[in-house]
């Protein structure tokens, strides 16, 4: 989706061992990664250090981590690394590949290994046990990043790997960001920043308390990390990614090296500006085009409309990231010739076209990721652009719902170009409630994407069934949806074959009814992205209701669920809600002749604040009717509201499995 | 892509080479093509090919390759981005041009240099892509892109066409021209003394393997060209639970050999695996003192394969756990094992090494076992008309004993004695006997082979709520797996694996977390996994109470449930019995109103699937049991498999009802 900014954590596409691995290597020699050495004092230390009780359960322990970035007079960085893992079960083999990731600005100037095995014997990776991987990316990518992967030798339970590199790093950043929390435990970590006299330096800290720094030497700062245990998400059910989880430390030595968030983050949006000034200045073409497209337009709405629909259905999504082009845009003129382009590319075309309407407009970057950019912790790092339109004062349109007011009091709707289906004046919900940084020079500032409320998305679906006495069930589903789940819909039939639709949706129908028939279903797409697109199949199930004993029971929750994953253990992160929104369901079952309702579910009515479930099963005649609406009213939730979950998405889950007894008259 | 088969190139060419005529013309597309927004022929597709062509000029060392490709959908637009993977050094890739054509005529020309990327690269050894993005591509664009592998004059190379591509073709065409003395109607193959194979055999033959559409074949004409043309080519399947599809597909592959036939090319190889096997596995004097600790005298036959069998499997095998690399071994000071006693010594080795490693064992034990190289049909199938020995990946061991044949698989780590895993059951290879080499086939499994008993105890509540235990017995390839998957990671992460298994096996709102394994580390014994299950199992309703009507994994789930028609045979890997049984203590006052009836549902010859529920005053009991005998199924059977399913699936979903009398509910 987005467009990774450089950064300094481990690249988990490296983790896999490299296929040329596997191919018979030639003789070994020490060479130019490695010398025949006996590890070094520092790793050997580092290596007597015992495993902490609380790592002792993990499949493996960082005992040692440094980071030392020498910045030169230019600002350029030169960082070494020295880091020391020892392997503590099978499965931990993997966190024995020490990497270093480089792209075509960055240079390893030297990477060696040492392990420690299990028999204290010691060993030193040579030229066959090093290997670069490019970047395996996406379909539509086209990334010059690659990592050097070392295979550690004798990398068994209770080796140490001893691994130490050192790198130019990309001459046009001035920050450095440094990963803190990993899936395993660290003892020990250490960030060392030397700076030239005189340069000033900022930190920050993302979900971890500051730390004070020595001044090892003039300029020279050291901040050191202890007793780091590892974020393991793999058993926490609703959570958010590992990234905006995970701490991480961040300090900028250029422009930005300047006190209080705010200053800091309008450093870094006068830089962004700066680097993508003129990408969007527009061509003839492009002018000419844009004219054509608003042309007849009655509104500012029918403007932004017709242009970003237009790059958001032409505009072809490939990423290009090649050095400093993972964060900077090509030029307008370039995009529209090619008709492709990445997320910086697609919000720069934008730019462009509003441009030449008179219609202002901004790169946002941001992370796709909830959570992942902190207003607390400013830096640049974030994987996606997106883009702010300048409202006129004037304008106050209802269409436009994600709006922020900026700190200047001038309004922007927040618009992502990229996601080819939601229509301009909505946003997908992975994006709201993130934050993102507005690059309009000296204006820049740090913001809040909106939220939006729940009638911003949703779907109503209705369905109308007859059950035979044999427990078979026919009938239709009718489904309207709008906002972010229209467009997740929209962008799926955009993806998918005609065969795969047909096979994914009778996977997902077929969850809640087995050995359901899909006899037809129909899409209904307006070529509008901000009319709501309909879904309408009809099923068979040859055994709905069950027979138990004299009894038939009939489930009325006929489709769909609503209830997210949870548990019963204690929480201390954050719930993803992942979006706001309505759903409405309304199905009516005629029952077969000779059956009476001899039991219903209770009516559930939950309201817990951030949302509420209410539904009803009721009895008219000879037909069941079926009705709950679910109605979400934020995106995520603190740790402390985990009881109020348990209990939504329990009442949730006891409604869905709820059946209603028919006996015979 | 193709992958070359490399001779030793030991003359000089006897002609000059002409320069290549590069023709980066593009066909001019019809108003038909133009126009087209959906393909009668591949209804639903998001892209179809128009034209494909390979032209292999094996004289002048190069290949041409280009595409038509009509784009159908908003997917099929991903088809604009070409990513061509070569091995750098010994290919390179040219001329690449490339085009959109638009659906009202226009053009937009690939203008980009295309990118060079690297893949992987490990010392001298750089496996790189070339990547190139075609222009203002929207749906009903025509992409039409040209390019060229040229390889240098030492290499020569065979083609390998890959008829049947990912998405429907109306036109392919291929042609391949090969070193004089192979070409077609040349007078006599075997003219050319001095290409070599990778055994220095004088190479006198072109031979080639094809599996094509009903009709199609490879032809030849006068100017000594191999020529392919092929229409209507259907997309390459894509279905759950297929066999190894890359073994149906339509291709060609060409081969320059000594061999000059597909009998011979096998015999010949065949010969040279025995001489392998024997030198390796040769009982030499380490081998026999190894042997002479490990047995007694005594022991009969079937004892002391069986306490060799077991030497053999606690050793490491590297292929569960890791490979030694090349500066790990100097800095041991071993060398590759190129003898069993070498993998004796090292107490490590490959799983093949330790088949041949047994091998060796047995034979120095006075047995009589012969070496087995088969497939492994999670893989691929074996095919004896293509001309590679590497299909035949693995190694086993027959044991012949008592009169009778025993199939054995020490390199298969945890595989108990007398067994093989399922990839190696129903396979083809080339076995030693005492005849002599010959084709063989390992025997298939059958469902007592593999059998899964999950039983649960369970208190009942009168709210729904549920504590209890389960166990779960396993045998043959369930075992083997998990024992597998121990030997890989410790026992707290087998526990959590299994913990995520139980998560899609039990019903929603219960928790079921493995207390302990037990035999899991001992392949001959069951093994045994021991389950606390606790939480909420029922829907409470007034003085009702329901339930599902079986507490472990129904099969409503498996895709035959819901998928009417099928291309592909299905592959369930190895036949299979699950016996499922829960028992329930109710809570005073509880009875049973409604229970799953008694049921038998057959697929004739092939699978059964049984019910049985048994009440008795505070205590009910409801076993299911499924056998299925069969591993594959062909496409014209898969409406009976389905139709077993479905009724089985159906069956699955039954109910149960409890209700609390009057007396108790007070």
């Amino acid at each position: 989706m987005g467009v990774p900014v450089p950064f300094r954590l481990r690249a988990v596409w490296a983790l896999a061992v490299p296929s040329l691995f596997l191919a018979a290597p030639g003789p070994a020699a020490a060479g130019i990664f490695g010398h025949d050495s006996p590890p070094p004092q520092w790793g050997l230390d580092a290596a007597k250090t015992p495993v902490p009780g609380y790592a002792k359960d993990a499949r493996a322990v960082i005992l040692y981590d440094e980071y030392v970035d020498t910045v030169d007079d230019q600002g350029h960085a030169v960082e070494r690394r020295r880091w020391v893992t020892r392997i503590l079960a099978p499965q931990g083999r993997d966190d024995g590949f020490c990497t270093v990731s480089f792209d075509v600005d960055e240079k390893i100037n030297y990477f060696h290994e040492w392990t420690i095995g299990a028999d204290e014997k010691q060993f030193q990776a040579k030229d066959t046990d090093f290997a670069d991987v490019g970047d395996p990316g996406l379909p539509q990518m086209l990334s010059t990043e690659k990592v050097r992967v070392v295979r550690p030798p004798a990398a068994d339970p209770g080796a140490t790997i001893i691994c130490e590199s050192e790198e130019v790093t990309a001459p046009y950043l001035q920050e450095g960001i440094w990963g803190i929390q990993d899936d395993i435990p660290v003892v020990f970590r250490a960030v060392e920043v030397d700076l030239p006299p005189g340069r000033p330096y900022s930190v920050a800290w993302h979900r971890h308390d500051p730390v004070a720094p020595a001044e090892v030497a003039p300029n020279h700062w050291r901040w050191e990390i202890k007793d780091t245990h590892a974020l393991d998400l793999r058993d926490v059910r609703s959570s958010l990614d590992r990234e905006a989880l995970a701490a991480r430390m961040s300090v900028e030595w250029g422009d930005a090296a300047v006190a209080g968030d705010d200053k800091q983050w309008r450093a870094l949006g006068e830089w962004m500006t700066t680097l993508e000034a003129h990408r969007p200045d527009p061509t003839p073409d492009i002018a000419a085009k844009a004219q054509s497209l608003v042309t007849g337009a009655p509104d500012f709405y029918a403007k932004l409309k017709n242009i970003t629909e237009y790059i958001q259905k032409n505009i072809q999504y490939f990423i290009v990231l090649r050095g400093i082009g993972g964060l900077q845009a090509h030029f307008a003129g370039d995009i529209y010739r090619n008709g492709y382009g990445d997320c910086k590319d697609k919000t720069t075309l934008l730019i462009s076209m509003l441009q030449a309407v008179g219609i202002q407009a901004f790169y946002v970057p941001v992370d796709d990721r909830r959570g992942v950019v902190d207003p607390l912790a400013p830096s640049l790092f974030g994987n996606h652009m997106i883009t702010a339109i300048l409202i006129p004062p004037d304008v106050n349109d209802p269409r436009l719902m994600a709006v922020v007011k900026g700190g200047d009091g001038k309004r922007y709707l927040i618009f992502d170009p990229t996601n080819q289906r939601t229509p301009v004046g909505n946003l997908p919900s992975y994006e709201q409630g993130s934050y993102g940084l507005l690059a309009a020079g000296d204006a820049s500032q740090v913001f809040e994407l909106p939220v939006l409320p729940p009638d911003a998305n949703g779907m109503e679906r209705k369905g109308s069934f007859t059950l035979s006495a044999d427990g078979a069930l026919t009938g239709t589903v009718d489904t309207s949806r709008t906002g972010p789940e229209e467009a997740d819909l929209r962008n799926f039939l955009k993806d998918t074959s005609e065969t795969e639709r047909r096979a994914s949706l009778e996977k997902a129908v077929g969850r809640d009814l087995p050995g359901v028939v899909l006899d037809s279903f129909n899409v209904i797409e307006p070529a509008d992205l901000d009319k709501p697109l309909e879904l309408d199949y009809k099923v068979t199930v040859p055994q709905y209701a069950h027979t138990a004993g004299p009894l038939l029971l009939v489930r009325p929750r006929v489709v769909g669920d609503d209830a997210l994953p949870f548990d019963d253990k204690p929480r201390t992160l954050p719930i993803d809600l992942e979006a706001t929104g309505d759903w409405r369901d309304s199905f009516d079952i005629t029952l077969p002749a000779g059956y009476a309702v001899d039991g219903t579910p209770d009516p559930v009515s939950v309201d817990v604040g951030f949302a509420s479930y209410h539904s009803t099963v009721t009895a008219t005649g000879n037909v069941l009717h079926y009705e709950r609406e679910y109605v979400v009213k934020d995106v995520e939730i603190p740790p402390s509201k985990a009881a109020d979950f348990r209990n939504l998405e329990g009442s949730i889950l006891d409604d869905e499995k709820g059946a209603v007894v028919l006996k015979k008259d | 892509m193709r992958t070359s088969v490399f001779l030793r190139y030991a003359f000089l060419l006897a002609f000059a080479c002409s320069p290549l005529l590069v023709c980066a013309q593009f066909q001019a597309p019809t108003q038909d093509e133009l126009k087209m927004t959906a393909d009668p022929k591949a209804p639903g597709a998001d892209a179809v090919y128009l034209y494909y062509e390979e032209i292999d000029n094996d004289p002048l060392h190069y290949q041409s390759i280009y595409a038509r490709i009509k784009v159908l959908t908003e997917k099929g637009k991903e088809l604009a981005t070409v990513e061509l993977p070569y091995v750098r050094g010994d290919w390179k890739i040219t001329d690449i041009s490339g085009r959109t054509v638009h659906p009202d005529g226009s053009i937009s020309t690939l203008t980009g240099k295309p990118e060079d990327l690297l893949s992987e690269k490990m010392g001298g050894l750089q496996v790189k892509r070339k990547v190139f993005t075609l222009p203002n591509v929207e749906v009903g664009s025509i992409l039409e892109y040209r390019y060229q592998i040229r390889y240098d004059d030492n290499h020569f190379s065979s083609p390998q066409w890959e008829v049947q591509k990912a998405y429907f073709v109306h036109k392919e065409h291929y042609s391949f021209l090969p070193f004089e003395a192979f070409m077609a109607g040349a007078a006599a193959h075997g003219s050319d003394l001095y290409l070599t194979d990778e055994r220095g055999r004088t190479v006198n033959t072109l031979i080639w393997w094809k599996l094509l559409p009903p009709g199609v074949d490879v032809k030849t004409d006068i100017a000594g060209h191999y020529i392919v043309d092929v229409t209507d080519v259907p997309a390459i399947p894509d279905e759950e639970w297929m066999p190894p599809i890359d073994s149906y597909l339509y291709r060609v592959l060409f081969y320059y050999k000594a061999a000059g036939n597909a009998g011979q090319f096998w015999l010949d190889e065949a010969k040279y695996w025995q001489k392998d096997v024997d030198h390796f596995a040769e009982p030499t004097k380490a081998i026999h003192a190894a042997v002479e600790t490990l047995i007694a005298p005594s022991d009969s036959d079937l004892d002391k394969a069986r306490k060799l069998y077991t030497a053999v499997q606690v050793l490491d095998n590297t292929d569960f756990s890791r490979t030694r690399s090349e500066s790990e071994m100097k800095e041991l000071k071993i060398k590759e094992a190129k003898r069993a006693e070498d993998t004796w010594s090292q107490k490590s080795g490959s799983s093949d090494d330790i088949a041949l490693l047994y091998l060796a064992m047995l034979r120095a034990a006075g047995l009589t076992a012969y070496a087995m190289k088969v497939v492994d049909r999670s893989q691929r199938e074996f095919d004896p008309g293509y001309l590679d020995f590497d299909q035949l990946s693995d190694t086993l061991v027959v044991l012949s004993a008592g009169g009778k044949e025993t199939l054995l698989d020490p390199g298969e780590k945890m595989c108990p004695f007398g067994t093989v895993s399922w990839k190696h059951a129903d396979v083809r290879g080339i076995r030693e006997s005492p005849q002599g080499l010959s084709m063989g086939q390992t025997p298939a499994q059958s469902y007592p082979d593999n059998t899964i008993e999950r039983t649960a105890n369970l208190t009942l509540d009168e709210h729904g709520g549920i504590t209890g235990s389960a166990t779960i017995v396993m045998v043959g390839q369930e075992a083997l797996t998990w024992r597998q998957t121990a030997l890989e990671n410790d026992m707290d992460e087998v526990k959590k694996r299994f913990d995520k298994e139980l998560e899609g096996l039990v019903p929603e709102g219960v928790d079921a977390h493995v207390n302990h394994f037990l035999g899991i580390d001992q392949p001959d014994v069951n093994l045994i996994v021991m389950i606390d299950i606790k939480g909420s199992l029922g829907t409470s309703m007034s003085r009702r109470l329901l339930l599902p009507g079986f507490f472990f994994d129904t099969r409503a789930q498996v895709p035959f449930v819901r998928q009417e028609k099928r291309l592909e045979a299905v592959d369930m890997h190895y036949p299979d019995r699950v016996t499922d049984q829960v028992n329930y203590d109710l809570p005073p006052g509880m009875t049973v109103e409604g229970a799953p009836a008694d049921n038998k549902i057959m697929w004739t010859g092939h699978a059964v699937y049984l019910v049985k529920s048994l009440s008795s005053p505070g205590r009910l009991s409801i076993a299911n049991s499924e056998a299925r005998g069969f591993d594959m199924a062909t496409p014209d059977q898969y409406q009976d498999l389905r139709g077993f399913y479905q009724k089985v699936a159906a069956a699955d979903q039954e109910q149960l009802v409890l209700t609390l009398t009057t007396a108790a509910s007070k």
